[in-house]
């Protein structure tokens, strides 16, 4: 949206909001419908290319509560006094249709189409959600499209009347759906009685729209998690789901026949491609002996390497290092991974590895010795050799510092 | 005495003032900059196919000898534990001395709708860990999961208790089945094979949808509502505008992922039940032997505290804390009082744990 656009929508509700705050003033205390100027003004947006969707949920937002505040104020300006001038207009909202009964009728039906959002419900442009079709009309129309096929294309027509008996039941569920998102704002409604019940006492009026409006979201939802908790609503909800997702397979099936017939490649095809490489990396990694036999490899030789520091250092007569645990070591790619290896054979690994080690370091003779005598005829004599069997013993201290 | 004690003249007023604040929200919104996030500098150090461990530099060098990784949810974007300067679990963690890895998932395509938890938790978590612990030259690292990432460092821990030093766990659940959990009465009977077979990989609006509909005027209306009252505190606006794309900048879902998930812990909860199987593994809670920190949130809508609980009654280990945070969700990472008790909560424990 450029920034005149703005520019131009904000002037124009300025100009709709000096054009209407006094009369409507007028008509408000003469208990008048207001003119609905936010809503005239805001549609504007509508014919615009895609908004942000936080402008478009901050003007949905702000839609509803403005007509909730005109709707309230305009029937307690109509004369009557105390609570009912405040709550009779609610209830009226609540049984009507019109805009703000929307928000006390349908209030949950009335947010659930966001998932026709593109990526949610891609369909939705062939299925509007509120549909007036009643359960036992799409009995009939199911009736219809059981009726069996015959020839050369009954492949085909079966097919298709499967898709279609799959969007008739996608809205049934759908209409059962919408028969617990009302239940819940009946249910919403009766907390709000309640809630407004115990405001009675002193000190715990309500004193604003703001907080008459709270309220209700407070007894709203109070209702909704009521009816979204409950067993009932469980089987519908996942019967909606599994209705829509019935639907979108047949649809993506007739697509697939349709790529297929013009050569293009197809979403089963590119699937079962994506589930062999993920198969294939696996049994790669699992060829190379896993990440853990490079690590127990790189902890050797740090190992290694450290013992050799070590012993180098004693014959010198210097203090020496805690062996490093393990040294980074450099992968060939970057997408080399450890095989899904069995936990069994991993331990394995490690226990054959750890008393080889120790062995190593520990036997009198044995590998740190050498090690030792090496590092000795490496300096030429210059430090006296020491006994064989210290070795061992600065070994375990080393290990023990682990 | 009447529960309504309005002034028609003073809600006139009020809906005046505001038809007036509405009428500059639009350019208020259309002036703002886009937001940024992730505030603390931070280096890769570990990558592969789109997951990724960074390291998080602080102010002052790590006092600590063990490093803490970072296990975030697959199903947002783990940014939100370095959101902004003044609201960020990393920094505050970095301030007390800590060295702080994460793991980012990035966004999962349809070249990773095979992915399976497997490769989540025994791959790409296995070798995140490695990583870090040859980061840093040591045997053990602490891993700290979130939500989530919570339960498959649990599942880690239980599979890999020789590579956990300490294991920290933030509003995970553990029982999937309490009773005040939404999502899982929604998803019981739900065909989860027709779902993911469907989907391929499960979109983030649909996630988004489903946590929206947790409750639905609040999070759609009055939210959105209640802006108008900061509409002029740009400072405000921006933090709003910040925790609004973190809610929607979303990843989809690996299918294969999904699948398991939904059908092993939320609709078998064997988590806690048993016979969860990762790959050739199986899960006992009472492998987890490690000390465990579990923090959770009183007010969570998502996770509900009993859910997250219960852990105590199932690891193994003997040196088990919890947490009660007042606040909620995402609360408890952003909000004021979380900037001051949580991260200072998991240093003492890993401190007194570190001697």
């Amino acid at each position: 949206m450029s920034e005149s656009f703005f520019s131009d929508a904000t002037k124009q509700w300025q100009a709709l909001m000096q054009q209407s705050a006094g009369p409507w003033s007028e008509l408000l205390r003469a208990g008048a419908q207001s003119p609905d100027a936010f809503e005239q003004w805001s549609s504007a947006f509508r014919k615009e290319s895609t908004p942000a969707e936080t402008i478009e949920r901050f003007m949905q937002g702000a839609r509803d509560y403005v007509a909730f505040m005109q709707s309230t104020l305009g029937a307690a300006g109509a004369g009557q006094d105390g609570m009912s001038a405040w709550l009779e207009p609610l209830k009226r909202a609540f049984a009507s249709q019109g805009m703000a009964g929307a928000m006390f009728n349908q209030p949950f039906a009335k947010l659930w189409p966001a998932q026709h959002a593109p990526g949610v419900n891609p369909f939705a442009a062939t299925m509007p959600f509120n549909l007036p079709a009643q359960p036992a009309n799409l009995q009939e129309l199911k009736s219809w499209l059981s009726l069996p096929a015959f020839g050369l294309l009954r492949e085909h027509q079966e097919r298709q009347q499967k898709a279609a008996v799959a969007w008739v039941e996608y809205q049934e569920q759908a209409v059962r759906h919408n028969e617990q998102m009302l239940k819940a704002a009946r249910r919403g409604f009766e907390l709000f009685e309640g809630k407004l019940a115990e405001r009675e006492q002193p000190g715990r009026q309500i004193e604003s729209l703001r907080a008459l409006y709270d309220l209700w979201v407070d007894a709203a939802e109070e209702g909704y998690a009521e009816v979204a908790l409950s067993e009932e609503y469980r089987e519908a909800y996942g019967a909606l789901v599994n209705a829509q997702m019935r639907m979108r397979a047949q649809v993506q099936q007739e697509i697939e026949r349709v790529s297929a017939d013009l050569g293009m490649p197809t979403r089963g095809e590119i699937d079962s491609i994506g589930q062999r490489l993920q198969a294939l990396r696996r049994e790669v990694r699992g060829l190379r002996g896993g990440d853990a036999l490079v690590d127990e490899i790189a902890e050797l030789r740090s190992e290694l390497d450290a013992l050799v520091r070590n012993t180098v250092r004693e014959a010198l007569g210097e203090k020496t290092d805690v062996p490093r645990p393990a040294t980074p070591r450099k992968r060939a790619t970057p997408g080399r991974a450890r095989a899904a290896e069995p936990g069994a054979k991993r331990a394995a690994t490690k226990k054959k590895a750890a008393p080889r080690r120790a062995a190593a370091a520990v036997a009198p003779g044995g590998f740190a010795t050498r090690i030792a005598q090496f590092a000795d005829a490496s300096l030429g004599g210059k430090r006296k050799a020491r006994k064989p069997e210290a070795a061992p013993a600065k070994a375990k201290r080393a290990k023990t510092k682990q | 005495m009447e529960a309504i004690k309005i002034d028609p003249a003073k809600a006139l007023d009020e809906v005046l003032a505001t038809q007036r604040k509405l009428s500059v929200a639009l350019d208020t919104l259309h002036k703002m900059d886009d937001v940024d996030f992730g505030v603390t500098a931070k280096e890769e150090i570990w990558r592969e196919d789109k997951v990724v461990v960074y390291r998080f530099r602080g102010e002052r060098a790590p006092t600590a000898k063990v490093p803490i990784l970072i296990v975030y949810a697959l199903v947002n974007r783990p940014y939100m534990v370095d959101l902004q300067d003044d609201r960020s679990l990393v920094k505050n963690l970095l301030a007390q001395g800590e060295d702080v890895y994460l793991i980012d998932w990035g966004y999962p395509d349809g070249a990773d709708r095979w992915l399976t938890l497997d490769d989540y938790i025994n791959g790409y978590i296995a070798r995140a860990v490695d990583a870090v612990a040859r980061h840093r030259r040591v045997r053990k690292i602490n891993v700290l999961g979130i939500c989530q990432g919570g339960a498959f460092s649990l599942c880690f821990a239980a599979m890999h208790p020789e590579r956990v030093q300490n294991l920290i766990t933030m509003v995970t659940p553990v029982d999937f089945q309490t009773p005040d959990n939404m999502l899982s009465n929604w998803v019981q009977k739900l065909d989860v094979d027709l779902f993911v077979d469907t989907l391929g990989n499960v979109p983030a609006d649909l996630m988004n949808l489903c946590y929206l509909m947790l409750k639905p005027v609040r999070l759609n209306q009055q939210k959105y509502i209640g802006l108008v009252d900061i509409l002029d505190n740009k400072v405000e606006m921006e933090n709003f505008m910040r925790m609004e794309k973190w809610i929607f900048d979303s990843p989809d879902q690996a299918g294969e992922a999904f699948r398991q998930f939904l059908k092993d812990f939320y609709q078998g909860n064997k988590l806690i039940k048993g016979g969860l199987k990762i790959g050739d593994r199986e899960v006992h809670l009472g492998n987890v032997t490690m000390p465990v920190l579990n923090v959770f949130a009183e007010q969570d809508h998502l996770v509900p505290p009993a859910a997250s609980r219960v852990l105590a009654d199932h690891v193994g280990t003997k040196d088990y804390t919890q947490i009660a945070f007042r606040g909620g969700h995402i609360g408890i990472y952003v909000s004021g009082r979380a900037q001051r008790e949580v991260p200072a909560a998991i240093h003492d424990w890993l401190a007194a744990r570190a001697r």
